[in-house]
C-alpha cells in the first residue's frame, strides 16, 4: 500500500475533465476527477463504452482533451500541445494487443526502441537495456523474434520497453485481457514490482478479481465516475455492481448466491481464501 | 447421431432456424502450416478429436498454440495439407460437403471489425442475402438472430453498427453468424474485452443456443467460462492434441492444465480445497451454493 497520501506527490491532478469523439451525440468523458499520488495503485472498471480507454489515451497525452478544471500529469498540462508532447516521456501507456506494440526485429531491439527515438548514448540504451531485461525475465529471449513468443512473453516485452524510458506513471489498458492464465500471472507480478518501486499505476481492467488489492478502484459510468473508494466498498453495493454492468470477484459472486439461500457469510468474501475462512467461520 | 444422410433430403441452401439439430465433428489426423518465407511455420500437427452432435468443447492451450487456425481449418477457410475434417461424417469429397461447410458459424475474436452495413440489419441480412435466400426468409431470419442475441429488432434494426456499445457490436457480429442457422458454431476468444454483464449475457446465449442443441466449439482463455459452458476440453500444445475428452482433475489431469499455461476453474479448485472431489465440482456459483447450503 501507498505510505500517507499527504507525503506523497501528486502525480495526476485530474478535475472536470471532457472529452467527445468527433461526430458523436455524447462526451465520452464527462466532468471526470481523478488524482493518483505516486506509489499508488488505482484500477479502473467500467463497462464497455464508459470511457475507461479514452482515459488512457488521455492519460498518455495521446489525445487533447476537450475541456477541464484542471488536467496536470507530473505537472505537465495535458490541455497543451507542449505539455502533452512533455508528458509522452512521463506516462507511459501499455494497450491490450501486445501484437500492435512490438516493432522491432528482436525483443532487445524491441525494448531499445523508444531509447534510441530519445537519442541516447549507445552505451546507456545498453545498459538500461540489459536492466530491462533482467527485470522482466527476459535475458534468455533477448535476440528472439516477438511472433515466435507467447502472449505473456510479448506483453512483458512490450511492457520493458514502456519502462526501459524512466517514468513515473504507468498507465495500463486492459493488459490481460488476450493472455493465458500463466501470462496473465507473468503481467501482474511485474505489475506488482512496478508498484512497489514507487510508480503511480492506473490498471484499467474488466477482470474484477484483478481490482483486489488495490489503493483505490475508480469505476466509470458514462465517462464520469460513479464510484470511488476500495474494492470491498464497491462490490458490497451490488445494485450499483449490477447497474455498472460489472460483476463480482467469484468468492464474491458465490457468496452472493449463498445469501441468496439463506446462508449469509461473515463479510464479503473477495478471494479463494477469504471465502474459505469465511465458509469456516460460518460453519 | 444425425449422419449425411439426415440431411441428404434438403436442397443444399436451405436455411436453417437457429437451433436445428447440432453437426457432429471429426478432425482426423489435421495438419497445417503457414507459408513462410524461410520455412513453412507448422500451425497444426495430426490433430484428432471428435465432437458429438450438440456437444459443446473448450478448446484451450497456450497463445499460439494453434486455436484459431483449427477453427479456421474446421470452417474451411484453409484446407489442411494432410488429414481430414468431417462434418456429420462427410467429408471433402462427398457432394454435400460445401453445403455442409456453410453450416458451420465461425465467430472471429473482436468480430465487431467486421460489421460494415449502415445499418444492423443489413449486416446481419449480408450472409443469408449472398446465399440467395428470399427476401421474406432473409428478414425473418434477421428478426430472430437479432431476437436471440438481445438486440430486439424494434430498437435496433435500423441503428448504425458504430453507434452501437462495444459490447452491442460484439452481439450484433454474433447474430450476423446465427441468421445463416449454423449447426455448429466455432467461437474464437469471444469474452475478451467484453464487461462482466455482457459476458453473462453472451453466457446465456450461448447457453440457450446449447439447449436448442447447437454444437458449440469455444476456444478461450477464461478456464471459468469454459468449464461453465462446455462437456468437455481439448487441450492444444504447438499444434498438438495435449488432451482431448472429458474433463479430468484427476492428479495428472491438474497438472496438465498447468503444463500448458492454464488453471484449474475457480470452484474446482475451491472443491479440492475444501476436501471434496475435484471432479464432481459445480458448474456456476448458484450450483456452488446449493451444494454450500
Amino acid at each position: 500500500m501507498s505510505s500517507s497520501p499527504d507525503e506523497t506527490a501528486l502525480l495526476l491532478d485530474i478535475s472536470g475533465l471532457h472529452y467527445r469523439y468527433a461526430g458523436a451525440q455524447a462526451d465520452a468523458l464527462a466532468d471526470l476527477d481523478l488524482t493518483v499520488r505516486e506509489g499508488e495503485f488505482v484500477a479502473v472498471v467500467g463497462a464497455n463504452g464508459s470511457g475507461k480507454s479514452t482515459l488512457a489515451r488521455l492519460l498518455g497525452g495521446l489525445e487533447k482533451p476537450a475541456a477541464a478544471r484542471r488536467a496536470l500529469a507530473c505537472g505537465h498540462d495535458l490541455l497543451g500541445e507542449d505539455g502533452r508532447m512533455a508528458v509522452r516521456r512521463d506516462v507511459g501507456v501499455l494497450f491490450q494487443n501486445p501484437e500492435n506494440q512490438l516493432v522491432a526485429q528482436c525483443v532487445e531491439d524491441d525494448v531499445a526502441f523508444g531509447l534510441e527515438n530519445l537519442a541516447w548514448p549507445a552505451a546507456d540504451i545498453g545498459r538500461r537495456v540489459d536492466e530491462m531485461l533482467a527485470h522482466f525475465g527476459l535475458e534468455e529471449l533477448r535476440r528472439r523474434e516477438p511472433h515466435l513468443l507467447s502472449g505473456g512473453q510479448k506483453q512483458r516485452t512490450a511492457l520493458a520497453g514502456v519502462i526501459a524510458i524512466p517514468r513515473r506513471i504507468l498507465v495500463l489498458d486492459e493488459p490481460t485481457a488476450m493472455l493465458d492464465p500463466a501470462g496473465r500471472d507473468e503481467v501482474l507480478i511485474a505489475v506488482r514490482e512496478l508498484r512497489g518501486e514507487g510508480l503511480a499505476i492506473v490498471y484499467i481492467t474488466q477482470e474484477m478479481d484483478e481490482t483486489v488489492g488495490a489503493d483505490r478502484v475508480v469505476a466509470l459510468e458514462r465517462g464520469t465516475e460513479a464510484y470511488a473508494g476500495d474494492a470491498g466498498g464497491l462490490f458490497a453495493d451490488t445494485a450499483l455492481v449490477r447497474r455498472l454492468g460489472l460483476g463480482l470477484p467469484a468468492a464474491g459472486e458465490l457468496a452472493l448466491a449463498l445469501a441468496e439461500q439463506g446462508r449469509d457469510l461473515p463479510g464479503l468474501p473477495l478471494t479463494m481464501d477469504e471465502l474459505l475462512d469465511a465458509l469456516g467461520a460460518a460453519t | 447421431m444425425s449422419g449425411p444422410e439426415a440431411i441428404a433430403g434438403a436442397a443444399p441452401d436451405t436455411p436453417r432456424a437457429p437451433g436445428a439439430a447440432g453437426m457432429s465433428l471429426a478432425c482426423g489426423d489435421v495438419s497445417f502450416s503457414y507459408e513462410e518465407a524461410r520455412a513453412p511455420i507448422p500451425a497444426l500437427r495430426d490433430v484428432s478429436f471428435e465432437l458429438r452432435a450438440g456437444g459443446s468443447l473448450a478448446l484451450m492451450g497456450a497463445s499460439g498454440s494453434g486455436k484459431s487456425t483449427l477453427l479456421q481449418v474446421i470452417r474451411g477457410l484453409d484446407a489442411p495439407e494432410s488429414g481430414a475434417v468431417l462434418l456429420d461424417g462427410a467429408g471433402p469429397a462427398d457432394t454435400l460437403y460445401a453445403a455442409l461447410q456453410r453450416e458451420v458459424g465461425l465467430v472471429f475474436q473482436a468480430p465487431e471489425l467486421q460489421l460494415f452495413a449502415s445499418t444492423a440489419r443489413d449486416d446481419v441480412a449480408f450472409g443469408p442475402r449472398r446465399l440467395g435466400w428470399p427476401e421474406a426468409q432473409v428478414t425473418a431470419a434477421v428478426n430472430t438472430a437479432l431476437d436471440v442475441v438481445g438486440l430486439p429488432p424494434a430498437r435496433f434494426a435500423e441503428r448504425h453498427p458504430y453507434a452501437l456499445s462495444g459490447g452491442e457490436q460484439r452481439r450484433l457480429a454474433l447474430a450476423g453468424v446465427l441468421a445463416m442457422g449454423p449447426r455448429l458454431l466455432l467461437l474464437d476468444e469471444p469474452f475478451v474485452s467484453l464487461d462482466p454483464g455482457t459476458r453473462r449475457q453472451l453466457v446465456g446465449i450461448l447457453e440457450r443456443l446449447k439447449a436448442a442443441g447447437v454444437t458449440l466449439l469455444l476456444a478461450t482463455h477464461d478456464v471459468d467460462l469454459a468449464w461453465a459452458l462446455c462437456d468437455e476440453l481439448l487441450v492444444l500444445g504447438e499444434g498438438r492434441v495435449v488432451a482431448a475428452g472429458p474433463w479430468d482433475f484427476s492428479t495428472a489431469g491438474d497438472r496438465l492444465l498447468a503444463a500448458n499455461r492454464l488453471r484449474d476453474p475457480f470452484f474446482v479448485e475451491l472443491w479440492r480445497r475444501l476436501g471434496r472431489d475435484p471432479q464432481r465440482a459445480p458448474r456456476t456459483a448458484a450450483e456452488a451454493a446449493e451444494a454450500l447450503s
